[in-house]
């Protein structure tokens, strides 16, 4: 066997094993890179940036699983520190059903954060005031359009088995007039419903928070308006928790940072082994087409 | 009979629907409204009969120590274990059922989802050859969104973003639309023909 | 099956009406120039003249909604740039003086009052702020508000909709007389019959895949009149299938559809409880459900139709490593070069909506492909139009009040 017919034919788990190295390695050596915010990260968060505090709120649908929390977990704690930080009530709901422990998770750990920072007990953040999380439902189209009429018609309790009208929050925002925009943060197709659906209906503005396999779908809403705004990947969390440090809503950066620096060894390592793909590829037919 | 009423409920319930988006009256939004409850409901009640599915499949094959039964005994007593502690202990933020989740399932999902970064590695490898203009041109394009949208790809020219950007932009943009009007298209036609009844293959096709 | 019904239903109008919801202009009522009704000059609401106060306020029913909304639209007032904003003053026919029931930052001139009765004649009267005093306007005409039964912003979706029921009508009767209409041969469906014999041939199951979508995506639809098709083959070929669902009601319909085509191919008894299962709604879950069962069962064929997002690869990618005949059939976009890599046949977009008919042949279907090749004629022939204007320079969209 020629050098150039091995380099086409390299085992894949030689392939896996130099991207296990290369995904682990950034964890020791770190790295920063500046980023460079792209313009649909930055439109989102201008979005967020133009909503009056303590006025409506925003509406965030966590609609991703463990499976892809390294991408969107990174997006969501950044989002809420930005709205908390402007003083923007949050609703979160979920239609996915493995959503809700994350949400949670987020929630908790951002008003933790927060509160630990605060100056004041005052400042503190309060459930049923500041934010609400409202749960998993079925029917996600049909629960989308039943919000825009009434959001306790959906949701009569929250997460935690409150009544939706007991919470003072829940009291003001009744459905879709009282929220700024709904941001998906999702590993699948879910903002497409609520651009089809509730958004045609009743107007709600649309962002979202996708993994970087997903984002390329939304491009052509971003420019038709239809999505104001988008975080793509881990790329896109880590440019949103970069504007949320720079703003200084937040002390220090989040986590993905150092997620962004294993990603481009990945994109080396296959631009690397499509490049000696290529190589091999034409000697070979070029060996081929001598033999003719 | 057992193929009309399926048709005669699904043009009945496709038409109404279809004339209350006309209709911004509040008894044409209560109806919608209501229409949205069952939906809800039946979505829910759906459940149950998936999950009896699941049990039944999956005690049979413990039953009948069918081929590697044992992967279902893990599948069941994953989900008792998993309901049950939700329902006795409850769903909040500190509690056991939360800890399981973010300690087991969350590091079992990702590392399904970064299964995903090893396929794309090795399909990459396999199938990205310039065999032939197009796939040559194809081949460029991936390595220049590539290199554009690393964070290092501004230091190798600074317009290197910008052009990947604009790869994305517009010919990517353009191809994904002309497919999106086809699937608008065949979205609408695929409604009218099961609202019409005239396709009716989802019932076991002709009478 | 009330849900696929209803959720079809509303795909029916919505994916037309974002790009093309034209709103048609309303009247508005003009503000009277001499107020007949006398303005409370009541002591907490003085007057003053060191701002001038907005003029011009009209008040309209809200069109085409529900009731209760009546909005209001002003001049502003000469000195917005020094004011603080503005206060809304609103009396019913039987009150006596005007209350405040909302305000605005300077700068805006609309205003939507959600809090009115319907039938009840209301005015209104908006206020400039300044140094804590109010430099009110001339009240506007009396309006009502009241609940609409059409909704004219929707003219144009009607009308597609009529216009397109009208073609596929028509090509349906025209099928239904006999006329032979061409079909371009689809490689992906061709090679069912020999995905299937194959499978017999091995003693080996096949694996169907209908998608990660619910019910309400219209390729899980397709991909059902597809599964119909396929387990008609199945039935008729004896091998086995394995159809595994992550959502609940496709489940319950994937498995009246398996076993309608085992009965219309007069084989019930060949239909087996276990050939239709319900796995997870967990997304990753479900694709490790999946590659396991090719890993311990090796289908011999692989079907995936129906929606898929980032997990395609990992099913198909395992799927051509145990070395199984793959046909893909999405319509998601970015899932597509994944498909194409790792499998033999992948059918692209809207070819999977015209499998069934592809598949099954039967004239009616066939004519309703021809009606959706109109359609997509008649837009590309509006967006041609459109971007020929647009390169001349010419921007009617403000003309045409396109929301």
């Amino acid at each position: 066997m020629k050098w150039y017919d091995r380099i086409t034919t390299i085992d894949r788990r030689i392939i896996y094993l130099l991207l296990t190295v290369l995904v682990i390695m950034p964890f020791f050596v770190k790295v920063t890179i500046p980023q460079k915010i792209m313009p649909q990260t930055q439109k989102l968060f201008d979005f967020i940036e133009s909503i009056p505090p303590n006025d409506k709120a925003v509406l965030i649908s966590f609609d991703y699983s463990p499976q892809t929390m390294p991408e969107c977990h990174p997006m969501a704690k950044a989002l809420l520190k930005h709205c908390f930080a402007r003083g923007i009530p949050v609703i979160g709901l979920s239609f996915d059903p493995e959503a809700p422990g994350l949400a949670v998770d987020a929630l908790v750990s951002v008003v933790h954060e927060l509160d630990s920072l605060a100056d004041q007990k005052d400042d503190s953040l309060i459930y049923g005031i500041d934010y609400v999380y409202l749960g998993w439902k079925s029917g996600r189209i049909a629960a989308q359009l039943d919000m825009g009429e009434a959001i306790s018609g959906v949701f009569p309790r929250d997460y935690f088995g409150n009544l939706i009208d007991s919470l003072p929050l829940m009291q003001v925002v009744k459905n879709y007039k009282n929220i700024a925009i709904v941001v998906i943060l999702a590993s699948a197709d879910y903002p497409i419903d609520w651009i089809r659906y509730p958004q045609t209906r009743y107007g709600v503005k649309v962002g979202a928070g996708l993994t970087a396999v997903m984002a390329p779908q939304y491009y052509p809403f971003v420019q038709t308006g239809q999505v104001s705004g988008l975080m793509s990947g881990m790329k896109g969390a880590a440019e949103y928790e970069k504007l949320v440090l720079d703003y200084g809503y937040a002390r220090t950066l989040g986590n993905a940072e150092t997620g962004m620096n294993s990603q481009s060894m990945i994109h080396i390592l296959i631009m690397v082994f499509i490049i000696i793909g290529n190589v091999g590829y034409f000697f070979s037919r070029r060996k081929k087409e001598a033999q003719k | 009979m057992k193929r009309k009423l399926p048709l005669a409920i699904c043009f009945i319930t496709g038409v109404s629907m279809i004339v209350q988006f006309f209709i911004p009256h509040p008894t044409s939004l209560e109806f919608s409204s209501m229409i949205y409850k069952w939906i809800i409901v039946l979505m829910a009640l759906a459940l149950i009969l998936a999950i009896g599915n699941l049990i039944r499949h999956h005690g049979n094959k413990i039953r009948r120590k069918k081929e590697n039964w044992q992967y279902s005994i893990v599948t069941l007593s994953g989900m008792v274990v998993m309901a049950t502690i939700g329902l006795a202990w409850g769903i909040d933020p500190d509690s056991l059922y939360q800890r399981i989740y973010l300690n087991v399932m969350a590091p079992l999902g990702g590392t399904m989802f970064a299964l995903l970064a090893y396929y794309m590695a090795s399909a990459a490898y396999r199938s990205f050859r310039a065999r032939s203009l197009e796939a040559t041109l194809l081949l460029l394009s991936a390595f220049i969104v590539m290199i554009g949208f690393m964070p290092f790809g501004q230091y190798l020219h600074p317009r290197f973003p910008a052009f990947a950007e604009w790869i994305m932009k517009v010919p990517n943009m353009a191809s994904q639309r002309g497919i999106l009007l086809g699937v608008a298209f065949g979205s609408i036609a695929t409604a009218l023909k099961i609202i019409l009844g005239i396709e009716r293959s989802w019932l076991g096709g002709k009478e | 099956m009330l849900i696929l019904l209803i959720t079809l239903a509303s795909h029916l109008a919505i994916p037309l009406s974002p790009c093309l919801l034209i709103t048609v202009p309303q009247t508005i009522s003009t503000p009277q120039t001499s107020p007949d009704l006398p303005v409370s000059q009541s002591s907490e609401l003085p007057v003053s003249r060191q701002y001038a106060p907005p003029s011009k306020v009209t008040a309209i029913d809200k069109p085409n909604d529900a009731g209760s909304v009546i909005q209001l639209r002003w001049t502003l007032s000469p000195d917005d740039a020094s004011i603080e904003g503005y206060t809304i003053l609103r009396k019913a026919s039987e009150d006596t003086a005007y209350t405040k029931i909302g305000s605005t930052i300077s700068g805006v001139t609309t205003f939507e009052d959600e809090d009115v009765q319907d039938s009840v004649q209301y005015k209104y009267i908006v206020a400039a702020i300044g140094n804590g005093e109010m430099y009110r306007s001339e009240p506007s005409a009396l309006v009502t508000s009241y609940p609409q039964l059409f909704h004219t912003g929707r003219i144009n979706v009607l009308l597609c909709i009529v216009a397109f029921t009208l073609t596929l009508a028509y090509l349906v009767i025209k099928a239904r007389t006999g006329k032979d209409l061409f079909i371009r041969k689809i490689a992906g469906l061709a090679a069912v019959d020999e995905a299937v014999g194959r499978a017999t041939e091995m003693g080996k199951p096949i694996l169907y895949v209908p998608g990660l979508g619910d019910i309400d995506w219209t390729a899980t639809i397709a991909s059902m009149n597809i599964l119909g098709e396929v387990a008609k083959k199945i039935a008729l070929y004896d091998s086995a299938l394995i159809v595994p669902n992550r959502w609940s009601v496709t489940y319950t319909v994937s498995k009246e559809v398996v076993k309608e085509a085992f009965i219309s191919e007069g084989s019930p008894e060949k239909f087996k409880e276990e050939y239709v299962r319900y796995v997870t709604e967990s997304q990753f879950g479900f694709a490790a459900a999946i590659t396991g069962i090719m890993m311990r069962e090796k289908p011999a064929t692989n079907f995936f139709i129906g929606r898929f997002w980032a997990e395609s690869l990992i099913m198909a990618e395992t799927g051509a490593q145990t070395g199984a005949f793959q046909i893909a059939g999405t319509d998601s976009v970015l899932q597509l070069p994944f498909f194409v890599t790792a499998c033999d046949y992948t059918l692209i977009g809207e070819e999977l909506y015209a499998a069934s008919a592809y598949l099954s042949r039967e004239p009616l279907l066939l004519g309703s492909l021809k009606a959706q090749d109109y359609g997509k004629l008649v837009v590309l022939l509006i967006l041609f139009g459109f971007t020929v204007i647009s390169f001349l320079g010419i921007n009617l969209l403000p003309l045409l009040g396109v929301q």
